[in-house]
């Protein structure tokens, strides 16, 4: 009976899935890219997507655009894995993915919708950027997704996959956002574009080395990711959405660990050189640590100096943070110190305990640190440590000197139990800096100053060079043998579990961005 | 859904139908219906009838693309979205290009015996680069295409696992 | 030599091995000793041996051929006698000499016998006198790449660059021309240095479309030299024997009393002692020339033990104790056909890759006829410091057929988890016509592309399991979303209600 009515709607629906007609998808495969549609359907279970706003049109004044059905997003919820996520991808096919004031109204209502339920939200960008015709009211949604953005921020995860170009003031939304990831040579995003620079300052550079994939992976530490291709996108997505919960009152997922979690590691002592300066690689022991060597490294090519990520131990989420020798010999400088505080921050804001590793000389020294602001910068990681009430645990298996020691999660920022392999340092300064200071008239004045050096740096090395000056103040809670590290930093975790830590109200604090 | 089976040239429309309770579902294979009825499963590993033979199926790995499976003891690789796939190689991503090709990986887990090519090196392919050595056989490392060596990642004595990367070359 | 009751050995290897011959001390009630490095701690023959020490870190040269740490380790355990199983130092003469003047029974030949066995050259000399016919080639080691590019040149290629002091296959590489020559020379001396602490090459002509096949001997202290009959070995990659079968195909009653004469010939030669094996190449037109004499227990006795019921580990340790062999020739004789396939942790696709790790679970088969010789249960490890050889599976038949077709079953319901192995190269093997008419040669793989036929059955197994394989991946995806299956990116669902809905905001 109501026959014609149902074939009616089963053609609306064909055409919105249809997006911006054969040709558009065929000329998006044709760039080696996927359609909004074909992505989700990567990303969510299958059958469990459920399309909102799927019939939106835009109510533009222009007559020469046309109305799609949809308005250029796909968006709605959906389960990753059995758990509850929304999602909206903007849809390159419709008008270039550009962004009206009701497609921007789609965005809004599911991030809305996420609040509502306590979900991650997930955005695929693949956008032209503004719709031109819309004028103001595209700019102004905009405006709505970036205070959603803010208001989402430490409630819900938010994702941002960028699978396509972002520009102009578009781009603060994913910045916004907790975690970027890029696809290599597709994903693009800068805030004015080559022509631009080329017109205003002469500049030549291509799209890629502006705002590709590996300029904000590496230089800009605006991606925290960077996929090969859409699949390892949409896998790196997955996986990260497995150490996280869905929201802030929720903890992290836990699964049944195959590893053991007394599980003792007798090379773990060796992985430290004998000479002190010698660089070794920090994920030779964190890799040890953790649950079957898993470890999910977050903006592995920012700041290298510091390397932050998730992991498991025993089956429980956390998150790494731990000094890189290999790189500027593990010093902490302006770009390593936010890299590791907004992680921490992050970690804080969803229940996620935190590891610290320390290996550290100190902060890097020059003008150019200086006058670009390692002050305030450095600053932050100091903020983000007290800050946090999740639990903090920290051991140190290395160098851990003067300030770079207190800001390495060190008991007086309120860590909850400190470790010290009989290999740390703990120091205010390193042994030849602190010679030259101590006996600096002794030095002045000896004819053989090299010789006297050297033996004062011994002496000085002897005498310091271990943790134990510490742990006789209780600073550091107790000495361990490098080989029980795991277990010794999960057994901590468990008795943390519960863990109640009050801060004074305030609205927030001024942490000096 | 459409899914290639190792190196088989016929795609497998598969999908699942719907369940019948009692740990049995129905699913469709190229229009055919069959009788999945599952008898354990566990983390990665199920063992089910299906239709009425016995199968072991362990998964070694999953991801987006492809499942890595050892069914009754076979090693089978499925690949899904394989239309999706034909996509993406048209964009360099699929192709290995950019980080994955300058890689040059380790087939064997081993150890590193000798280096042969530094950084600054240039080489042709099938170059020797360095020789592993693993249950006592010792096995040259080929570059795996012309360019310099940019970097070697590995030191002499150390120890590399299957698909680690030895060097990169430009 | 006289008789002198052994009730203490110690086995001075690890592995299948190492068991083998703690099985054989428990039959005779004699106390076993094992000894491991770091890697083997939780090793079967460990656990089954009655006693165990810890000999050293993983490397074999600190460990299991730590000849001073070995002997020190017997002498603290107070045992009468070492057997030395295959490879490390079964065959260093070195060794034998130190157990001797230890005052330790050295279960193997003499350290005499063996200087002459290990030195290939050596040994061609003393059977020429022997008249034992031998193989073209050169008349000592080679020292330099020059010399071996000459004699290489004079006695035609192909030839082979072997190791003085090989054996197992190891340290062999073939040179088809002079470049070839002179990049292997390097290599394989590199190799032979590693193996067995000393390079020294000689050169020999490759005879094309050969059989392997040798002779198994027994020599006691009073002169008494038996063969056990033949084994042929031909099916081999790299020198390496894949499957060693008895009863050859190519052997009649006739041949195999003519060259078993020969072999015990040989043995006598060198004064030989205890068990070895006379190697010899057979070609096309059946002429049998001498290669070596093996002067150890092999990896492929089990082989004869399967066709003539003799125990030859037990036979060792009494031809140690001084006994005499207690059959002669004519008693010996041939029961049925046995075949043994070396199972190796290599991948076949990939080149034969080597694999190493833990194997959560096997499936070690067993059913008439079969016997499995291994160090695998489920939940050992692989390591990568030894060789890849994991499991010897063997099978008994009363002609070549049916041990053919017991061979094929067992390596169907032979599952090994965690690492890749040979199984498929095998099972491609037995149902391969040209093996199934036993028409083997030493260039058996190349010969009838056989690695090409394994690709393709692969890819007819995979088809034959494409719909289980898919029906797993639904079922999967199903569980997932349902939150039932855990695993890969997979998170299981909070039990407890969501705080989200409670909490007042």
């Amino acid at each position: 009976m109501h026959e014609e009515k149902i074939k009616r709607l089963a053609q609306l629906k064909k055409s919105a899935e249809g997006g911006g007609g054969p040709d558009k998808i065929e000329a998006q495969h044709t760039k080696g890219k996927l359609t909004a549609r074909e992505r989700i359907s990567l990303l969510l279970d299958e059958g469990s997507f459920v399309e909102i706003d799927k019939y939106v049109v835009h109510r533009g004044d222009d007559p020469t655009v046309k109305k799609h059905y949809g308005d250029g997003i796909v968006s709605g919820f959906g389960t990753v894995n059995g758990r509850q996520v929304v999602v909206f991808a903007y849809d390159f096919t419709v008008l270039g993915g550009s962004l009206g004031e009701m497609s921007g109204k789609k965005i809004a209502k599911v991030m809305d919708h996420a609040m509502k339920i306590g979900v991650p939200v997930i955005g695929i960008i693949d956008s032209g950027g503004a719709r031109i015709q819309e004028g103001v009211m595209s700019l102004d949604s905009y405006g709505d997704i970036f205070f959603r953005n803010t208001q989402a921020s430490g409630v819900i995860p938010q994702i941002t996959a960028s699978i396509g170009p972002c520009a102009g003031g578009a781009v603060y939304s994913p910045a916004m956002t907790d975690f970027v990831i890029m696809v290599e040579n597709i994903g693009q995003m800068f805030v004015t574009g080559p022509e631009v620079v080329k017109e205003v300052l002469s500049q030549e550079v291509s799209f890629e080395d502006l705002g590709g994939a590996r300029a904000h992976a590496t230089k800009s530490g605006v991606a925290h990711f960077v996929a090969k291709n859409e699949y390892d996108c949409i896998d790196k997505i997955k996986k990260l959405l497995s150490f996280i919960p869905q929201n802030n009152l929720e903890d992290p997922p836990m699964v049944e660990s195959s590893d053991d979690p007394n599980r003792v590691d007798s090379k773990l002592a060796s992985v430290l050189p004998e000479a002190p300066y010698q660089p070794y690689d920090i994920k030779e022991i964190i890799k040890s640590i953790v649950d079957n060597g898993d470890f999910f490294e977050v903006h592995e090519l920012f700041a290298e100096n510091i390397v932050v990520g998730f992991a498991r131990m025993a089956g429980r989420s956390v998150g790494i943070v731990a000094n890189q020798p290999l790189y500027l010999a593990g010093a902490l400088d302006i770009n390593s110190s936010n890299k590791a505080a907004r992680f921490i921050r992050f970690c804080d804001a969803f229940n996620i305990p935190i590891v610290t590793l320390v290996d550290t000389p100190g902060y890097l020294p020059g003008a150019d640190q200086e006058h670009n602001g390692i002050i305030r910068h450095g600053s932050k990681l100091l903020f983000a440590y007290c800050e946090a009430t999740v639990p903090k645990i920290t051991c140190i298996v290395g160098k851990a000197y003067g300030g770079a020691y207190i800001a390495m999660g060190s008991k007086n920022l309120r860590a909850d139990v400190n470790y010290a392999w009989p290999t740390a340092e703990i120091a205010v300064l390193g042994p030849e800096a602190a010679i030259t200071i101590i006996h600096r008239k002794e030095l002045k004045s000896s004819p053989d100053a090299a010789a006297i050096k050297k033996r004062l740096a011994k002496e000085y090395r002897d005498k310091f060079a271990n943790p134990y000056i510490a742990a006789e103040r209780g600073v550091i809670d107790v000495v361990i043998d490098p080989m029980e590290t795991r277990p010794m930093i999960i057994r901590a975790l468990e008795a943390l579990a519960d863990k109640k830590e009050s801060r004074v109200w305030k609205k927030h604090g001024n942490i000096n961005l | 859904m459409e899914f290639k089976i190792g190196d088989l040239a016929h795609l497998l429309n598969a999908e699942f139908v719907h369940s019948l309770g009692n740990d049995s579902i129905l699913i469709r294979i190229d229009g055919k219906d069959h009788m999945l009825k599952l008898l354990k499963s566990g983390s990665d590993e199920f063992e089910f009838m299906l239709d009425n033979t016995f199968h072991h199926v362990k998964v070694m790995s999953s991801s987006s693309a492809e499942a890595k499976l050892v069914v009754d003891g076979q090693p089978v690789n499925v690949k899904k979205h394989s239309k999706l796939t034909e996509v993406l190689e048209k964009s360099s991503g699929m192709a290995g290009s950019g980080g994955g090709d300058r890689n040059l990986t380790s087939q064997i887990p081993g150890r590193v015996v000798s280096l042969a090519a530094k950084p600054g090196t240039q080489v042709k392919k099938g170059d020797v680069v360095m020789v592993l050595e693993s249950m006592k056989m010792q096995v040259a490392v080929k570059a795996h295409k012309d360019g310099s060596i940019k970097e070697i990642k590995v030191k002499q004595g150390a120890s590399v696992a299957r698909n680690d990367i030895l060097a990169v070359i430009e | 030599m006289k008789m002198s009751k052994i009730s203490s050995i110690l086995i001075a290897n690890r592995g299948e091995i190492a068991l083998r011959v703690v099985r054989a001390c428990k039959e005779l009630g004699i106390k076993s000793v094992a000894i491991y490095s770091d890697e083997d701690v939780r090793a079967v023959h460990v656990k089954r041996a009655d006693e165990a020490f810890h000999i050293g870190p993983a490397a074999p040269a600190e460990s299991y051929l730590n000849m001073n740490k070995i002997i020190e380790t017997a002498k603290a355990a107070g045992v009468d006698a070492i057997h030395p199983g295959y490879g490390f130092l079964s065959e260093n003469e070195n060794f034998a000499s130190l157990c001797e003047k230890s005052g330790i029974i050295f279960i193997g030949p003499t350290s005499k016998a063996m200087e002459i066995t290990g030195d290939k050259m050596k040994c061609k000399e003393v059977m020429k006198r022997a008249k034992v016919p031998t193989v073209p080639g050169s008349d000592g080691i080679v020292e330099d790449v020059e010399k071996a590019a000459d004699i290489a040149h004079r006695a035609g290629y192909p030839v082979l660059l072997k190791s003085a002091f090989g054996g197992g296959g190891r340290g062999i590489r073939l040179a088809k021309d002079e470049k070839q020559l002179r990049q292997e020379f390097e290599m394989a001396s590199a190799e032979s240095r590693a193996a067995f602490g000393k390079a020294a090459l000689f050169v020999e002509k490759y005879l094309v479309k050969i059989r392997h096949i040798e002779f198994q001997l027994i020599r006691d202290s009073h002169g008494n030299g038996r063969h056990l009959f033949e084994r042929e070995c031909s099916i081999q990659r790299r020198h390496q024997k894949l499957i060693e079968i008895s009863p050859s195909p190519v052997v009649d009653q006739k041949t195999r009393e003519r060259v078993g004469e020969i072999a015990v010939r040989a043995a006598a030669a060198v004064d030989y002692l205890n068990a070895g094996t006379a190697e010899f190449l057979r070609d096309d037109e059946g002429n049998f020339y001498f290669i070596e004499i093996n002067s150890r227990l092999q990896v492929e006795h089990p082989v004869t033990e399967l066709v003539t019921g003799l125990d030859l580990v037990k036979l060792q340790i009494a031809i140690a104790q001084g006994e005499e062999i207690p059959f002669n020739q004519q008693d010996l004789r041939m029961n049925g056909c046995a075949m043994e396939c070396r199972i190796n942790a290599e991948d076949p696709f990939y080149d034969f890759a080597p694999s190493v790790g833990p194997v959560p679970s096997c499936n070690i088969p067993y059913g008439p006829g079969i016997r499995v010789d291994t160090y695998l249960y489920p939940g050992c490890t692989v390591s990568g410091y030894y060789d890849s050889l994991v499991a010897k599976l063997l099978a008994w038949g009363r002609n070549f057929d049916e041990a053919r077709r017991r061979m094929k079953n067992a390596l169907d319901e032979f599952q090994i988890e965690g690492i890749n192995t040979t199984i498929p190269l095998y099972r491609t093997i037995m149902d391969e016509p040209n093996f199934v008419k036993g028409e083997l040669s030493t260039d058996y793989l190349e010969r009838y592309r056989v690695m090409d036929r394994m690709r393709e059955d692969a890819k007819e197994e995979a088809k034959k399991k494409a719909s289980a394989a898919v029906a797993a991946v639904l079922l999967q995806s199903e569980l997932v979303k349902k939150a039932k299956a855990k695993g890969a990116g997979a998170a299981m669902q909070q039990k407890q209600p969501s705080r989200w809905k409670h909490v007042l905001r």
